[in-house]
Formats: structure tokens, C-alpha cells, sequence
């Protein structure tokens, strides 16, 4: 019925539910993302927006309100139903790249395609075009620990786009980088954004960032308090400058 | 995640830590390799202790004709049944020839109608000692004796009651002490009986040093008592026994064949023959139950310590239970990694017992390969033993080595078994993790 890709109503989650210290983390959230949508959502340390990234990722249910994924209501999931929703609809992409060790480039992007139960061939052919898409044709059988921070987050960006998500869940994705290989990594899921049409949530600290992104949703103490559209922009023009393969290992 | 895929994985995680893994599978090694070694031993005995006795000529079977007298009443006394007797159905030629029809390459017949001893004096006036028997035909082949010199006793010579003889190279020794050609001699026999009979050579047999060393035990050459081999006809003329049949036969068997088969067809025939007759009860005595005795309590000892070995399994199963602990601790991290990408929980849970399986098989095929070669080791030392010792050599002419075949299956079983089995609780911890948790973990 809706066009929302993301459609949040009134989200809390809540730990220790009914004893003395319960703790609650979001506090009615509602927002919603539309398809082809690149938005960032900003807050401190300690604001939720782990507890809230995890909830839109479907690693985690609301312990109130409804949260529709592309229309399906993941509140009411079972565990291998919310498995086949990351698989299929959820691309991630963390901080620390989480690259499957002893699994190289190739085998990595085709991690998720194998779990959905595409044929060998297929995948192999898919995980090729996308590590091209990424710039990591030329090192697709090295190993994780061969391969420089920002290589391992390109990689994984691959990875994330292997079941051709209807979501890219990207958290802190440059947080272990350093400012330009950062600045190379945001170029990929401006390019994913501008040319594959994704839909883009970015998870992250720093306003400079979210300033990139098309839209800033900030939070604080498990709320929202602003939810802003940001002027429009040439995303990340430094890098675009000088974009050189000189990387630093994370 | 195919299964091909998940061994690959599992091969690959088992290589990253060689170590870990090599001391993992030292316990599923030990166990699997102390299994096949005590039934290597087990097999290689049995085989062995065949081939002894088929060497020694014991593949023979004993039929006997026994009869059970009734039980009167009025006068408190037994008696034959006047219409079944013994005497009137004896073991027929024909009924031996039916034998021979329906097993052909089964059966060698032979019977040693026996008149007990008799003796004679030999030109230095010494006693020689010899068992009168009264052979078909068969009963040369049957203990694998050779024929030294001129012929064996035929079925026409039994045909025609002939007083022909078979000596052996022993007697020719004892009895013609000078020398002389002993076929075509006539020798005088005093029976036991006390009656006399004179007999013509018609062959030498070989009296082989096998059968000597194991019917004699230190006899002296010039002591020693040989079989004189007459036609059972000419047997059963001296002994005046009836010539309508035999109360008892010998039969030998085709050493290829399975002796307790052979037991069991030989013991289904004569009970056929006799259904009629329920007076008549048929007694086989046979070798092979000796040997089937001997193999129970083989196999028996071998199942017991395979057991005892067995229980070792289940320590090495424990330690891979441990290490598999271990492992899903360590992969915390790759398993919320697989688990935010879109594994199920089938899908760690299979990749950790496979990894679990591998292991153990591993191990067991190692296991399995260092039982067979301690198998053959043994083996080597007893044939060392037995060459050095000649009562031995004689009896255990080989030592075969047999690595039981089933065993070695049962342990590939066993292994894969024990690694899902030990395998199982760790991966289901593995596949029960909550994804955010393990995302988290350092």
C-alpha cells in the first residue's frame, strides 16, 4: 500500500522489562524512507541508534509499535523468517567490515547468495560484477587479512549488495578509516545511490557525513528530535580530486 | 550452504589450526586404532587357525548311525524296532552316490571300516604294528597323502574284494629292512582278532612329516604304528560285517568350500534319508564344530576388548566436544557475521557438525591405517616367533593377516557417529546465538 521502503510507528524498545532497572532505549520513534532514499541518521554515543540500526536491520524486534520492511511487518517474524529478510532485503555494512576470516574477496560477496541458495555459477558471476563495481576486481582471491581497511569496506559493500537488498544499513562505515580512504568509501555508496538507485541508511557520529546524505535524522536519549533534508550537494569532492589507491591499513 | 561447501569450510577451519586439530583427533585416532588393531589381531588369529586346520586334513566329517531301542513296559526291558532296525537300513552305495550327485565337488567319501591293529614280523623278526583300515577309494586324497609309489586302492578293488594294500613309506622302512621293492609283495598279517590275513602291495603312500609330527607327537621312526589301507570290502569280509552298507562313514571335503555349510548340507541329507525312520538317529562328528568353538571364543575375546578399546572413542569424543566448545567461542564474531548476512540456524548448526564430523573422520582414517599397519606388525613378530620354533612351524604353516573388513566400516560409522554426536551440542550452541550478541563480541 505504501511506497515506504522503512516504515516505522511508534517504536519503543525496552531491556529488562518489569524489573527495577529497566532501561528504555528508543522512545517512540516513527520515520519513514522512501525507495532510492540515501538518509543518514546522526546521535551520540549512548542515543540508540545501535539499538535502532539493529531493529531496522531485523537483527532485532520492537518491543512496541510496528515496523514495516517493504511492507512486511517484521514484528511479527520468526527467526528464520527475519533470517531470510536479512538475506534478501538487508545489505550491512559495519564499521569493522566483518569479512568472514579464511574466506577470500570472492567467497565473502558470495556468503550471502550461497545462504539464499543461488547456483554456484551464478553467484561466482554475480560476486565478479560486483567486486568490478567496487574497484576490487584485481584482488578477488585475497584473503581478508591480505587487504587494507578501506579494500576490506569495499569488499564489504559488495557483500552487502549481493542479494540486491532493498536496503543498504551502513553503520559508522568509515569509522575505522582513515579521512580520505573514508572519503573513497562514501564515493561507493554515493555511486550505489546515484547509479544502482539504492536505498541508503547511514549510521554515523559525525555530522560531516550525514551532511553528504540527503536527508539527516538525529537522535538523542531514544528519540528523534530533528529530521532534516540537507542541501543538495556534490557529495565528496575532496576525494574526488585525488582518488588514488593510496590507502592506509585500518 | 551445500554440503560439499560446508566440508570445505570445515577443511579449511581444521587447517587454520593444525595442531589444535592433530591433538583434537589424537583421541578418536587412539581409540579407532587400538579398535582395528584387536580385531586385525581377532581375524588374522582365525584365519591363521584355518589354515592350520585345513593343512592338518581336518576338514573331515564322522557319520554315525545310532539306534534307539524301545522301551517295553511289560517286560521292563528294551528292544530294537522291529521296523527300523539298524541292520536293515545302513548307509547304502547308492545313497552315497545320491550325496555325491546332488553335492558334486562337495564330498570325498572314505570310510575306515575298522578292524583295529594287527601286526606282523619283518625278516629281522621284529614286530611291526599297523591300523587295518578299509578305505573307498577317497581315502587317500582325503588326507592329503601322496601316492609314492604304485597305486592307490580303487573302487575295483573294492569291487572285487580284493586283498590289496596300501603301506606306507614308514612301513616299507620298518618291514623290509633290506631294501627290498615292496610292491607286489605279499605280507601275512596277524589280526587282532586273532585270525590272520595275507595281503598284496599294491602302493606306497607318504606318511607326511605333517601328519606324523601331529598324530605321533617324539614317537621313534622305527615305533611308530601306520595305517595298512585294505578295500572296505575285504574289511567287512574279515570282520564278517554285513555288506548291505555302513553303520559309519568318513567324509572329507572340498578345501574351498565353507566346512560349516558343507557340515550343515551333509547333516540336512542324512536326516532327510533317515526321516523315515525315527529309531535311527544320524551322528556327525565333525571337525569343523572343533573349529567353530575356537573361533566363538576368538570372536568373543575380540568383541569384549573392542569394546573396552571403544570406550577410549568416548574420550576422544569428549575432547573434540571440548575443542568444538572452544571453536564456537572463538567464531562468535563470524557467526553473528553469517547470521546478519542470512544464515539460518540450520545452516551453523550443519556447518559446526560437519566440521565436528570431519574431524573425527579424519581421525579415524588415521586410526584406521595405523590398526591396520600394527595389525601387520604383529603379525610380522608371530611369524618371526613361529619360524623360530619348529613344533610351532609345523602347525602354523602361514600366519595370514586379515584386516576385518567390517570393522573398518563399523569405525568409519562410529567416527562419523561420534562426530555428530559430540559435534551437535556445540553447533546448536553456535546456531542459537543471538545475532546482536555475537555482532558484538570481541
Amino acid at each position: 500500500m505504501s511506497n515506504f521502503i522503512i516504515d516505522m510507528r511508534d517504536i519503543y524498545k525496552r531491556y529488562f522489562i518489569g524489573q527495577p532497572n529497566e532501561l528504555q532505549i528508543l522512545n517512540r520513534i516513527s520515520f519513514q524512507v522512501k525507495q532510492g532514499e540515501f538518509v543518514a541518521i546522526v546521535g551520540p554515543s549512548g542515543s540508540g541508534k545501535s539499538t535502532l540500526m539493529n531493529i531496522i536491520g531485523a537483527l532485532d524486534k520492537p518491543t512496541e509499535g510496528t515496523y514495516l520492511l517493504n511492507g512486511t511487518d517484521i514484528g511479527k517474524l520468526s527467526d528464520k523468517e527475519l533470517s531470510n529478510i536479512r538475506n534478501k532485503e538487508i545489505g550491512f555494512v559495519f564499521q569493522t567490515f566483518n569479512l568472514i576470516p579464511r574466506s577470500n574477496a570472492l567467497k565473502n560477496v558470495e556468503l550471502p547468495m550461497m545462504y539464499a541458495g543461488v547456483s554456484k555459477h551464478e553467484r561466482t558471476a554475480r560476486a565478479k560484477e560486483l567486486l568490478k563495481l567496487v574497484g576490487m576486481e584485481d584482488r578477488m582471491t585475497h584473503q581478508p587479512n591480505e587487504l587494507s581497511g578501506g579494500q576490506k569496506q569495499r569488499v564489504a559493500i559488495a557483500r552487502a549488495m549481493a542479494n540486491n537488498p532493498s536496503i543498504i544499513l551502513a553503520d559508522e562505515p568509515t569509522g575505522a578509516l582513515d579521512s580520505k580512504t573514508g572519503h573513497l568509501v562514501m564515493d561507493i555508496f554515493h555511486k550505489l545511490h546515484k547509479e544502482e538507485g539504492k536505498t541508503i541508511v547511514l549510521i554515523t557520529h559525525s555530522p560531516e557525513l550525514a551532511a553528504e546524505t540527503e536527508r539527516t535524522i538525529s537522535i538523542y536519549d531514544g528519540s528523534i528530535i530533528s529530521d532534516t533534508a540537507n542541501p543538495s550537494l556534490n557529495a565528496a569532492p575532496t576525494a574526488e580530486a585525488e582518488q588514488t589507491d593510496g590507502e592506509v591499513n585500518a | 550452504m551445500s554440503f560439499l561447501e560446508s566440508i570445505k569450510s570445515a577443511l579449511s577451519s581444521i587447517a587454520a589450526n593444525k595442531m589444535r586439530s592433530l591433538l583434537t583427533m589424537l583421541g578418536i585416532i587412539i581409540g579407532i586404532s587400538a579398535v582395528i588393531t584387536i580385531t586385525t589381531l581377532g581375524s588374522s588369529l582365525t584365519a591363521t587357525i584355518q589354515n592350520a586346520f585345513s593343512t592338518l586334513g581336518a576338514n573331515y566329517f564322522d557319520v554315525y548311525l545310532n539306534e534307539e531301542w524301545i522301551y517295553d513296559e511289560s517286560t521292563n526291558s528294551y528292544y530294537p524296532d522291529p521296523n527300523s532296525s539298524l541292520e536293515d537300513h545302513l548307509i547304502t552305495m547308492d545313497m552315497l552316490d545320491e550325496l555325491n550327485e546332488r553335492y558334486p565337488d562337495c564330498f570325498y567319501n572314505c570310510s575306515t571300516n575298522g578292524i583295529g591293529g594287527g601286526s606282523l614280523l619283518n625278516t629281522e623278526k621284529d614286530t611291526v604294528n599297523v591300523h587295518i583300515a578299509g578305505v573307498f577309494d577317497g581315502f587317500v586324497p582325503y588326507e592329503d597323502f601322496d601316492i609314492l609309489a604304485g597305486r592307490n586302492i580303487t573302487l575295483r578293488d573294492n569291487a572285487e574284494c580284493k586283498y590289496s594294500a596300501l603301506v606306507s613309506n614308514i612301513f616299507v622302512k620298518q618291514y623290509f629292512t633290506r631294501g627290498e621293492e615292496p610292491i607286489g609283495q605279499t605280507i601275512s598279517v596277524t589280526l587282532d582278532s586273532g585270525s590272520a590275513a595275507e595281503f598284496t602291495i599294491v602302493g606306497v603312500y607318504d606318511y607326511s612329516e605333517l601328519y606324523k609330527r601331529y598324530a605321533m607327537g617324539d614317537q621313534r621312526e622305527e615305533d611308530m604304528t601306520t595305517h595298512l589301507l585294505i578295500p572296505y570290502t575285504a574289511a567287512n569280509e574279515i570282520s564278517h560285517v554285513s555288506e548291505r552298507g555302513f553303520s559309519y562313514v568318513e567324509f572329507t571335503c572340498n578345501s574351498k568350500k565353507d566346512a560349516s555349510a558343507l557340515n550343515e548340507d551333509l547333516r540336512a541329507f542324512f536326516e532327510e534319508q533317515y526321516e523315515k525312520y525315527p529309531s535311527i538317529n544320524v551322528e556327525i562328528y565333525s571337525s569343523v564344530e572343533d573349529f567353530d568353538i575356537a573361533i566363538t571364543v576368538i570372536n568373543i575375546v575380540t568383541i569384549v576388548i573392542s569394546i573396552i578399546a571403544a570406550i577410549s572413542l568416548l574420550v576422544g569424543g569428549v575432547g573434540v566436544m571440548n575443542i568444538m566448545l572452544v571453536s564456537v567461542t572463538e567464531r562468535t564474531r563470524e557467526i553473528g557475521i553469517r547470521k546478519a548476512l542470512g544464515a539460518k540456524r540450520r545452516n551453523i548448526r550443519l556447518q559446526f557438525v560437519i566440521e565436528a564430523i570431519v574431524i573425527c573422520l579424519i581421525g579415524g582414517i588415521i586410526g584406521i591405517l595405523i590398526g591396520i599397519l600394527n595389525g601387520e606388525l604383529v603379525g610380522f613378530i608371530a611369524k618371526q616367533v613361529i619360524a623360530s620354533n619348529e613344533d610351532y612351524s609345523m602347525l602354523f604353516s602361514a600366519v595370514k593377516v586379515v584386516p576385518s573388513l567390517t570393522a573398518i566400516i563399523i569405525s568409519v560409522l562410529f567416527s562419523t557417529l561420534t562426530g555428530i554426536f559430540f559435534g551437535l551440542y556445540p553447533a546448536n550452541k553456535a546456531a542459537k546465538m543471538n545475532p546482536i550478541d555475537a555482532l558484538r563480541y570481541d
